[in-house]
């Protein structure tokens, strides 16, 4: 059976949007954001998206599990990828640059020769991405816990996608909550069997075998989910005749409101780009000061 | 429209991958009203016949297909599967497994959405189908949150509210408790009475009794053994497969020698120490959630052979999984051996505690039966020679030694049950907890491996949760009764089970085999299967 997430009615400011205005707005906000790397530009956007963030009166507690996952990918792209190894940066962060420390170091034997360098631009540009990510995170990350899953495959449909389809991304929307369910029930069975996956350890192969006690069930348990679906909508006439959507969804002021500002956030960002060609990477004068550039 | 719902003419059916026919020959009519019991031990051929009924055959399934069905006359060859959906509406055996809907209006909506039928319809439609099924208060819950009883219900408000004229249910008191399952079976006669035909697939049969069936069906490997009236059934069925009520068992047990059976728990009851120990155990599932368990206190002695009973959601499967630490109290403690469970892993635990999870699916992972044997006892450090001797033993008491080098999630559901119950047999854990063992089992085979496991010494205690109030009566030393997370009751069967009000309230009905019970143990003592009362003297 497939669970959702944990909604629930807080009469905020965000339960006010009809939700295909809301989907409008996140998708807007994230092909905006997606046009600069410019720290003021990205500033403004990561300030939109916390004050729209608030709005959803999400108690801390709630959301704390999807922003731990967040932290981690932001540690993982931000730390690992740029300040450490600096694929991040690459094709962004033009070559050279203000070193804030460099080293090199040679592994005996094999004379393999790594060589370490920060710069004070890649430094800039794990801020910029921080503004970036963090922004797009908080605008998607509250989704599931502010809309009604009533109306998930009904607000697909309003957006323009047909019956089929739009029933479908309602399932991939609810798969999410399931799968984390199914994956914590075969965690317990497995542990009840002495397994331990603080024990796991060796070499890629061997890991991945000594998982197999959790994934093969999750994924097999994944495919037989399907196929109970597949047979339950197939007893009840689905994808038979034009569907009807028990849920009737109409728009107000509030959401032609939120629709203009973004399609002007949109719009504005091809502009600023494209026309104006600002917005890419920029850094300040005061941070290569501190280098004494 | 005078033609009659449903007629089967001489119907077969082979899987494509399967050298054998699934049903063969199969012939019957209902008519409108009637209610027709279909049953038959696992692999019987009763969920194949019902996927042809309702067109999951040939449309999902494939396969050879040779005979005919007509509905209302028309012969559902060639139909879609939405138009013979519209006539044939299917309860499953899981509801869990039918539920689409996120919350209850959503989901008894579905079907008339995909039909297209206008919105302000579907509205009084939904709710007059709950109304029928008096879950008209549920209109608004999620779906998730509500008990096993009440998702059968709402499943079946889905299909009725398609407005079928053919009513399929399969297995449908499989997860109900005791007074569920007979609130569901008078349902389903109320909705016979309103002129829908109803077919039953169960083998719960003395549970079925209750609504008087008009027509028995008896499937054995695939072919009719039997089609007519409740008496001619009790004659033909054998008692060993099919449940039939304590007093037609022990008429005919007379005939048959008495069963041996010798717990082996049982031998070790002089020895009283507690291996696990509840004290005050407060349990609830989030901060601001309800409480699931309310000041459990008891204790787990060395012989203990002892069922957990209580209504769907009392809090049975919560309370046990503290005994391995897979939960911990939020108030009071659980003493495994002593020990707090929170200062110990679960791994740790499970040298002393063997869980066998409800479903099969959730742990099942190695690519032969005897991988999957080996994997608990080599996460506890076993020596190899130990863990070959433990996985042979655990595979012969569930009877599968045959299955040794198969891919376990190649079985079938009931195979893949005894698998993960050998699993934990394997690992020779001092206590044994098992959750709705016979769930998807077959009466015969539930039996045997209840027989074969209480009978080979070993276990120090036993632990079982069931519905099945038989299966408490024949094997429990002791019942625990639950009700809203509080144990109402703690004693041996006979002290525990005669109140039968106590047992109302609990929402566990007294079945035939506790009555017959009851009238002989001032004779006997103790509760024994039909089958040893038929060779006491009354």
């Amino acid at each position: 059976m497939l669970v959702t997430w944990r909604y629930r009615f807080r009469n905020s400011l965000m339960d006010r949007f009809d939700p295909r205005a809301r989907w409008i707005f996140s998708l807007a906000f994230l092909f905006a954001a997606t046009m600069f790397w410019d720290a003021r530009f990205l500033l403004f956007f990561f300030l939109i998206s916390f004050a729209w963030y608030f709005s959803g009166r999400t108690a801390w507690r709630e959301t704390k599990r999807g922003w731990k996952l967040v932290g981690f990918l932001l540690f993982v792209m931000i730390v690992v990828n740029t300040i450490i190894t600096g694929g991040g940066a690459g094709g962004v962060v033009p070559p050279g640059g203000h070193q804030v420390w460099s080293q090199g170091t040679t592994i005996p034997l094999i004379n393999w020769h790594f060589h370490f360098g920060l710069t004070y631009e890649r430094l800039w540009f794990a801020i910029c991405q921080f503004l970036r990510i963090g922004g797009i995170s908080a605008i998607f990350l509250i989704i599931p816990y502010t809309m009604d899953p009533r109306v998930y495959g009904v607000t697909f449909r309003g957006l323009g996608l047909p019956d089929n389809f739009a029933y479908s991304m309602e399932l991939a929307f609810r798969y999410v909550p399931t799968l984390a369910r199914d994956f914590g029930t075969t965690f317990d069975a497995q542990r009840a069997r002495g397994y331990e996956i603080e024990r796991v350890k060796g070499g890629i192969v061997k890991q991945i075998i000594r998982i197999a006690p959790l994934i093969v069930p999750v994924t097999m348990n994944s495919i037989l989910t399907g196929e109970d679906v597949t047979n339950a909508m197939d007893l009840r006439c689905f994808g038979t005749r034009p569907r009807t959507w028990l849920s009737k969804l109409t728009f107000h002021w509030q959401d032609y409101a939120l629709i203009a500002f973004s399609i002007f956030l949109l719009v504005g960002g091809i502009v600023t780009q494209y026309a104006f060609h600002t917005g890419n990477f920029w850094v300040p004068d005061f941070w290569l000061r501190l280098a004494g550039g | 429209m005078n033609e009659l719902p449903l007629i089967v003419e001489n119907l077969t059916f082979q899987y494509r991958r399967r050298s054998e026919p699934a049903i063969e020959k199969i012939y019957f009519s209902v008519q409108p009203g009637q209610v027709m019991l279909i049953a038959g031990s696992s692999g019987c051929g009763k969920t194949t016949l019902m996927r042809c009924i309702n067109g999951l055959i040939p449309h999902t399934y494939s396969g050879e297909m040779s005979g005919d069905i007509h509905l209302f006359g028309m012969s559902v060859t060639g139909m879609r599967l939405a138009d013979i959906s519209q006539t044939v509406g299917t309860l499953l055996q899981d509801p869990e497994r039918q539920i689409l809907g996120s919350y209850v209006m959503n989901e008894v909506a579905f079907g008339l959405e995909s039909l297209g039928i206008p919105r302000e319809e579907i509205t009084p439609r939904v709710e007059k189908a709950l109304d029928r099924l008096g879950i008209l208060h549920l209109r608004d819950r999620e779906t998730f949150g509500t008990s096993g009883g009440e998702k059968q219900k709402i499943a079946l408000a889905g299909v009725l509210a398609m407005e079928p004229k053919i009513l399929l249910l399969d297995e449908p008191l499989s997860s109900l408790d005791p007074a569920s399952a007979q609130k569901a079976l008078q349902a389903f006669r109320q909705l016979a009475n309103e002129g829908i035909a109803v077919m039953i697939v169960e083998h719960r049969v003395e549970d079925m009794l209750s609504i008087h069936p008009d027509v028995f069906m008896y499937l054995d490997e695939g072919k009719m053994a039997y089609l007519g009236d409740t008496d001619g059934l009790m004659d033909v069925v054998d008692y060993r497969r099919i449940k039939l009520p304590a007093q037609v068992v022990l008429e005919r047990a007379r005939r048959d020698p008495a069963p041996v059976f010798v717990p082996a728990a049982n031998s070790r009851s002089e020895v009283k120490t507690a291996l696990v120990r509840f004290e005050g155990v407060h349990f609830r599932y989030s901060g601001d959630g309800p409480e699931v368990l309310k000041g459990l206190n008891f204790s787990v002695n060395a012989g203990d052979v002892i069922a957990v009973l209580g209504h769907n959601g009392s809090g049975k499967t919560t309370m046990v999984k503290h005994a391995l630490g897979l939960l911990k109290p939020t108030e009071g403690r659980v003493l495994l051996e002593g020990q707090d469970t929170r200062k110990m892993t679960v791994a740790q635990a499970a040298h002393t505690v063997g869980y066998v999870f409800q479903s099969p699916s959730q742990m099942l992972f190695a690519p032969t039966v005897r991988e999957e044997l080996s994997f608990g006892p080599k996460n506890l450090g076993f020596p190899a020679d130990a863990i070959v001797q433990n996985v042979d033993w655990a595979i012969e008491t569930v009877n599968l030694k045959s299955e040794m080098d198969m891919p376990p999630l190649a079985l079938s559901f009931g195979q893949q049950k005894r698998i993960s119950i050998a699993a934990i047999l394997a690992m020779r854990s001092r206590i044994l907890m098992m959750d709705e063992p016979t769930a998807g089992q077959d009466y015969w085979n539930y039996q045997a491996f209840m027989d074969a496991i209480l009978q080979m010494p070993g276990f120090d205690a036993v632990i079982f949760i069931t519905h099945d109030v038989d299966l408490a009566v024949i094997y429990a030393n002791r019942i625990l009764l639950i009700y809203s997370g509080e144990i109402v009751a703690d004693g041996k069967p006979q002290e525990v089970l005669k109140d039968e009000k106590l047992l109302r309230s609990c929402r566990v009905l007294p079945t035939s085999l506790l009555k017959l019970n009851m009238e002989y143990l001032p004779k006997t003592g103790r509760f024994y299967r039909a089958e040893t009362l038929a060779h006491i003297q009354s």
